[in-house]
């Protein structure tokens, strides 16, 4: 059984994916251990539904498993690569030509779930540079962002959700963004 | 139409791509433009690597164990076909290398072809990068690095025969331009149910393990002629 997914650091994956890539199904089956709950939350965080969840997984590591010999580690760590692929595909099922329409109540629902992603990831061993970047925003920013990223809103949703014009929300979304890469950028 | 030369256009779109919030006919357009704007690609890549980590927050939540078996089931089914699948989507590539090679490459022996015959290509533009040759008596590999370009300064490229329905084996480390790799048996034994060569990015010196431990560079079929 593979050791629980926190063991595993970067390079780790890495080699995990390079076998994968070589038809090591052994191999493959440890990724998927080491990242599946990690990537299970991100998928139904945005769908809120688990079945959705599921099968949005099931597309992402089936898709993971034939394309691991085009990952290129030198451009991006393997949590990140496979987290991108399963948000991509998240939204894309969202905007599937038969969209079954989200729970009643679903987006006030979130009222309650946002603060908590980052209040968690000021904890986080890895990502403490972000979550101090991320204070360093304004809060609407930084809520607008948070929903964007976890929740899958569009502007036209959060622009709903924040009950805010269009144009307002985009224009957090976009000044938020860019305070962040600036700040990200800041040696230490 | 594309966002070239509005770097500002291009920064924000990269990174709303990234965030989800570019969305509907926007998002397509983007991704159409994302296949061939490698600038534009690395941007977003870029975005993607600021932006991952804040799922982190998230606690994560172990799906139900039924979804690895369905997985499973998927690759059982698929993993040949994906496996041959890459492996033809750079055919035509080799193909045309197969008929350079047949023509340059000296004969091995005395006069003689050789009868196992490998052309490693680069997936991204399906050019030839190696070829590896052995008569079936052989006891090396001959290897013949056609693109020196594919060597990384500290790194070592490792080459792998890659047997069917088995770990990689290694067969050494790829030589500058042209050299001979052993191989543990006369050609016929070491590489008669291998229908695959690739080769990793490794440490300086090989990978430490004795399996692959960097991504797959390159890959390509191996034929056996004769």
């Amino acid at each position: 059984m593979a050791p629980p997914a926190q063991a595993l650091d970067g390079s780790a994956l890495q080699r995990l994916v390079a076998r994968s890539a070589l038809g090591d199904r052994a191999a493959f089956r440890e990724l998927y251990q080491a990242t599946a709950p990690k990537l299970f939350a991100v998928a139904l965080r945005i769908l809120r539904r688990e079945d959705w969840a599921e099968e949005v997984l099931q597309e992402c590591y089936v898709s993971v498993w034939r394309h691991a010999a085009e990952y290129n580690a030198g451009r991006a760590a393997p949590l990140t690569w496979m987290t991108s692929i399963v948000r991509n595909r998240c939204l894309d099922w969202l905007r599937r030509p038969n969209p079954e329409p989200l729970p009643d109540g679903a987006l006030e629902d979130l009222e309650s779930g946002s603060p908590g992603p980052l209040a968690r990831l000021e904890g986080a061993r890895d990502s403490a540079a972000l979550a101090r970047c991320l204070r360093g925003l304004d809060a609407r920013q930084r809520q607008a962002i948070a929903l964007a990223f976890f929740d899958g809103l569009s502007h036209a949703e959060l622009a709903k959700h924040l009950r805010e014009p269009l144009g307002t929300v985009k224009t957090w979304v976009r000044r938020g963004l860019a305070r962040l890469r600036s700040c990200l950028e800041l040696p230490g | 139409m594309n966002c070239q030369g509005k770097p500002e256009l291009r920064a924000r779109l990269a990174a709303e791509f990234a965030l989800g919030t570019l969305r509907g006919r926007a998002r397509e357009r983007l991704r159409r433009w994302l296949r061939d704007d490698p600038d534009l690609l690395r941007e977003v890549q870029a975005w993607e690597a600021r932006l991952a980590p804040m799922a982190a927050g998230l606690q994560p939540m172990p799906p139900p164990p039924r979804l690895w078996s369905k997985i499973e089931r998927r690759l059982t089914f698929k993993k040949p076909l994906s496996f041959w699948k890459t492996l033809g989507l750079v055919a035509s590539g080799a193909v045309t290398a197969l008929l350079v090679v047949a023509v340059l490459l000296p004969p091995q022996g005395a006069g003689v072809p050789a009868s196992y015959v490998a052309v490693l290509t680069d997936p991204k533009t399906s050019h030839p990068v190696l070829v590896a040759t052995a008569g079936r008596t052989d006891r090396a590999l001959h290897v013949n690095t056609l693109d020196p370009a594919i060597h990384v300064a500290g790194r070592s490229l490792e080459l792998w025969a890659l047997p069917r329905g088995g770990q990689p084996k290694s067969l050494g480390l790829v030589p500058a331009r042209r050299g001979e790799l052993k191989l543990v048996a006369a050609a016929d034994q070491s590489l008669g149910d291998v229908p695959a060569l690739a080769i990793s990015l490794e440490p300086q010196g090989g990978s430490p393990t004795g399996q692959p431990t960097g991504p797959v560079l390159y890959s390509g079929p191996c034929v056996k002629y004769w």
